[in-house]
């Protein structure tokens, strides 16, 4: 709820607000004006009470408080309803929609590859702790934290474009005529880069989150309950490490899924994918209010939703918790 | 970095030598020191490094873009025919600088508000922790990207945007340390005394949490100069001042990429790849040293067994008089071994036998070896732990002389263990049932799968645990039952022997009771015979046949229980003897030895019991007792006295 507030208010404050900087066109006349702050519902007060965003300057509470602009977006948030894009004329909701869909195909399979590699390798790196596994493993991800996200993308963007990859946006032009399986060869090769450059980037944390949870569950009592059972190593780390381990990465994963956002903003500019965060990109470059404000929207209902995931995922690993 | 060690040298300069010897001996955290300061004197001497005044574009020609890397130009030019080495070393004095005032805000957003919110807590902590846990949520950068592209883009703004949006992992952090601080004695007693709290956060809180922030501070510079160069990068940063994002915002977006001017914008990336890694090092660094984790755990290979062959194994002393002997551990010694250090002997020549249907009780204060001892015998000691002589004789093999898959088909299936403290021997995330389970299916090979189920409710019927408590996981049950359902993980097998750690600490006395009762019984059902490990003389004396008592890791004393309990000869014996309160003479005083059992890696140069023993002499500190044998092998103990009684 909070959210939802701090969203409207947010694209108001800000300067270069949109109805002064659409609008104060000179080239335009008086009525097409009114027309347009129609369109776009800036000629309802912003709130009643205030007459401006500038609280001090109280406004006339006569106002019907249905007839604001913030009740109007509370109303259209409820129905599903994000406005209207003020540079491309279309709904907020459809434009968002399929750049949405971009970002979670290159996400998905970047989280999902940066998942698996990434614990692994942390599983690997705490089973043979203090070794030189352990040790360049650890040294690996260090680096690979510390590499920016655009600047991997560029190097490999560099190295790509060397060995014949395609260098940026989602599909080949003229390909829509392709076969679908052409087509989708197409993404799939296009995807390539993004997808690895986010695996690399997020890879290295994964790992030491992995390496440090495993670790310290290995040094819990009932390993060596496990060990005095007479149970293998293998047997011991699936049956009795793994799952314990598992449950501060699912957090991390869940807080990491409303973040990767910002890590699309920079692969999805490099590689000129047509996603979300491409989209806030444009979206400020125009002061394209209305999308930016949809854009957060879809952010933090992510990160709710990717939150209650979690915690359902929790709960089914970690039996303490829906008996307490 | 000057900020850091200022910081550092707060609580005292004593602490700060301590803290720098340590440091000093971390290499991740050297390391990016090192590369810190490198950056930091390329930054700041900038105008004496660097070999072309920046980027003073002066008759430039088509012909200067992009040169690609010579004598003149050691990285090449970049689009606008300026030197990328130079532009380089400038952009290392914008990127440190934006990072550290940044982080500079940060942390003291952070640190204030984590302070405050733990000292006085209630509705304060309650609203701002809920103000940190929103901030949280909202992710960082396109908050950034939307803020920073709307209002001006200069320098300044993006140092306050990325320090105001910054603080909350450094808030969290701080205020849970605070809280742990708060509650400490120091503490208290100057809230006792009536100092005013500012003072107590002053001179108490704000040392202990000190650490902590230096931690973040590395951490949030680390974020704030690739939260600087990723805005730059967009071409939201100032562009009248050219940070490494800068340049590679100009390099990629005019043409770099299609001229194969990889120069331009390798070079930039480098140097952020330097100044993070290095912070990153340097914080991993501190955070080994300020908050050390022993890095090991169970599955670690153990050290190989090393015996020197010179010590004859004679079959000797405790041989026993009659009975069938299930268990014979001769002369077991195990060192602890830390890398540099002289290794600790934890056990040292300890011998004893266990007859079938026999339990034995093995005596000691905690920290005398002896939950090493039975470690040993499992081949189950941490990896510090390294057997250096003896023998674990069980069914005509010698244990140590094991693989660890040869072992596995020992363990549980022919001697079991019940830890001390059942609450984590469990899995707390399998259920009790499906843990006895797992023991079965692992070692009773032919067992009919179906029947397992019944076999586990068995079992647990055998510990006085009611059928319907099988899927049930640990947590739900008492720490009486938890202690039970380990016994009767331990007899799922059919071992022949238990070895019983303190099965009863941390149990209340009925509960204790009940245990012991239920152990002794089992004993005369089905014939095990049992180890069991206690601190507690008169526990031992109801139920045991005979009585090893170990003091700092060697036998002090070993004979039947009778005779411990009338002639005990050892003055270590006596002294817990005293201990022990004697149901015919109630009223007298209890007494318990003053002092600790010796430190393993400080151990006495004689008789190890001597700075606490009631009767030592001169000899003692000398000398270390060897084994005296009494009533033809039957009672063994260690102690100079003896022999000068002889
Ligand atoms: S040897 Fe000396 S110090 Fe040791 S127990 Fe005997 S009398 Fe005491």
């Amino acid at each position: 709820m909070f959210v939802l507030v701090l969203n409207f208010f947010l694209f108001r404050v800000l300067p270069g607000d949109p109805a002064r900087a659409g609008v104060h066109d000179p080239r335009l006349k008086k009525d097409s004006i009114e027309a347009i702050r129609v369109r776009f519902g800036l000629d309802k007060p912003v709130i009643n009470c205030f007459e401006t965003l500038n609280p001090i300057k109280l406004g006339s509470c006569d106002i019907n408080p249905l007839d604001t602009q913030f009740f109007i977006y509370l109303k259209n948030l409820v129905t599903g309803e994000l406005g209207i894009s003020y540079h491309t004329n279309r709904p907020v909701a459809t434009v968002l929609a399929e750049r949405l869909w971009n970002t979670v195909l290159l996400i998905g399979a970047g989280q999902i590859l940066s998942i698996t590699v990434g614990a692994f390798f942390g599983v690997f790196a705490a089973w043979k702790a203090r070794t030189a596994i352990d040790y360049g493993a650890l040294a690996t991800s260090l680096v690979v934290w510390s590499l920016p996200t655009f600047w991997l993308g560029i190097i490999l963007l560099f190295w790509g474009s060397a060995n014949g990859l395609p260098i940026g946006g989602k599909a080949t032009p003229g390909m829509s005529s392709a076969p679908l399986m052409q087509q989708w060869g197409d993404i799939a090769r296009h995807m390539i880069l993004p997808t690895v450059t986010y695996t690399i980037v997020y890879m290295g944390e994964y790992m030491l989150i992995m390496r440090s949870s495993l670790m310290d569950v290995l040094s819990e009592d009932y390993i060596l309950t496990a060990k005095a059972k007479g149970l293998g190593v293998f047997q011991i780390l699936r049956d009795h490490a793994l799952k314990n381990a598992m449950l501060p990465l699912v957090t991390i994963i869940a807080i990491n899924l409303g973040f990767t956002v910002a890590g699309a903003i920079q692969i999805e500019t490099v590689f000129s994918w047509p996603g979300l965060g491409g989209a806030i990109f444009e979206a400020v470059n125009r002061r394209d209010f209305p999308v930016l404000q949809g854009a957060f929207l879809l952010i933090a209902v992510t990160v709710i939703v990717a939150n209650l995931i979690a915690d359902l995922t929790y709960s089914y690993l970690d039996p303490r918790v829906h008996t307490e | 970095m000057e900020k850091l060690t200022q910081k550092d040298n707060l609580p005292s300069s004593t602490q700060f030598s301590e803290f720098w010897r340590k440091f000093k001996k971390n290499r991740m955290g050297l390391v990016g020191l090192v590369m810190l300061a490198a950056i930091t004197f390329v930054a700041v001497f900038a105008p004496l490094i660097a070999p072309h005044r920046s980027s003073s574009i002066l008759n430039v020609g088509v012909s200067d873009i992009y040169k690609a890397p010579s004598a003149q130009h050691i990285f090449g030019t970049d689009d606008a025919g300026a030197d990328v080495f130079t532009n380089f070393i400038y952009g290392a004095r914008v990127s440190l600088t934006v990072g550290f005032f940044a982080a500079f805000i940060s942390i003291v957003i952070g640190g204030v508000l984590g302070i405050v919110a733990g000292f006085f807590g209630g509705r304060v902590e309650n609203i701002l922790m809920r103000f940190t846990d929103i901030m949280l949520v909202i992710p960082d950068l396109p908050l950034m990207v939307v803020i920073v592209a709307l209002t001006k883009p200069s320098l300044l703004n993006i140092i306050f945007v990325i320090g105001l949006l910054g603080w909350t992992t450094t808030a969290r952090m701080v205020r849970s340390q605070t809280l742990a601080v708060k509650s400490r004695k120091f503490v208290l007693r100057a809230r006792a005394i009536g100092s005013s709290q500012f003072h107590i956060i002053r001179r108490h809180i704000f040392p202990l949490v000190t650490p902590i922030l230096v931690v973040q501070a590395v951490l949030v510079v680390s974020l704030a100069v690739l939260n600087e160069s990723t805005l730059s990068f967009l071409g939201l940063g100032d562009p009248t001042v050219l940070s490494w994002g800068q340049m590679l915002n100009y390099a990629f977006g005019r043409g770099a990429m299609s001229t194969g001017a990889w120069w331009a914008l390798v070079v930039p990336g480098f140097g952020i790849v330097w100044v993070v890694l290095g912070l990153t090092l340097l914080g991993q660094g501190l955070e080994q040293v300020l908050n050390p984790r022993l890095d090991t755990h169970h599955l670690m290979p153990g050290r190989p067994n090393v015996k020197s062959t010179s010590v004859a194994l004679s079959r000797n002393e405790t041989q026993p008089a009659s009975g069938k002997s299930l268990l014979e551990v001769q002369n077991l010694s195990v060192n602890y071994v830390t890398e540099g250090q002289l290794s600790a002997r934890a056990v040292e020549s300890v011998s004893f036998t266990l007859k079938e249907g026999e339990l034995i009780g093995l005596v000691g204060e905690s920290g005398c070896g002896k939950t090493t001892l039975m470690l040993a015998l499992l081949q189950l000691l941490p990896s510090a732990g390294q057997i250096v002589n003896g023998q674990v004789l069980f069914g005509g093999r010698d244990l140590t002389t094991l693989s660890d898959d040869e072992m596995n088909t020992v363990r549980w299936s022919e001697i079991s263990i019940v830890f001390q403290g059942a609450m984590n021997a469990l899995n707390p995330v399998r259920s009790v049932g499906d843990q006895i389970a797992e023991a079965i299916k692992k070692h009773l090979t032919g067992f009919p799968s179906d029947k397992i189920s019944t076999r586990v409710v068995e079992l647990l019927d055998l510990v006085g645990i009611a059928a319907d408590h099988k899927d049930h996981f640990p947590h739900q049950y008492s720490g009486g039952m938890r202690q039970r359902a380990m016994i009767a993980m331990a007899l799922a097998c059919n071992p022949q022997i238990i070895i019983a750690d303190e099965p009863t600490t941390a149990l209340d006395v009925m509960i204790q009771a009940q245990i012991l009762e239920l152990l002794n019984s089992l004993r005369t059902k089905l014939g095990l015979a049992i180890i069991f490990v206690t601190h507690d003389l008169g526990v031992v004396a109801e139920m045991c046949d005979r009585v090893l008592v170990m003091y700092g890791g060697v036998t002090a004393e070993y004979a039947d229980v009778d005779i411990i309990y009338n002639e005990a000869k050892h003055p270590y014996t006596q002294e817990l003897l005293k201990a022990f309160p004697d149901l015919t003479r109630p009223k007298k005083k209890l007494s318990s030895i003053p002092g600790y059992p010796p430190r393993l890696d400080a151990l006495p140069a004689g008789c190890r019991f001597a700075p606490r023993c009631p009767v030592v002499f001169e000899r003692c500190h000398q000398e270390q007792p060897s084994l005296h044998q009494m009533d033809g092998n039957r009672h063994i103990a260690s102690c100079h006295l003896l022999e000068a009684s002889k």
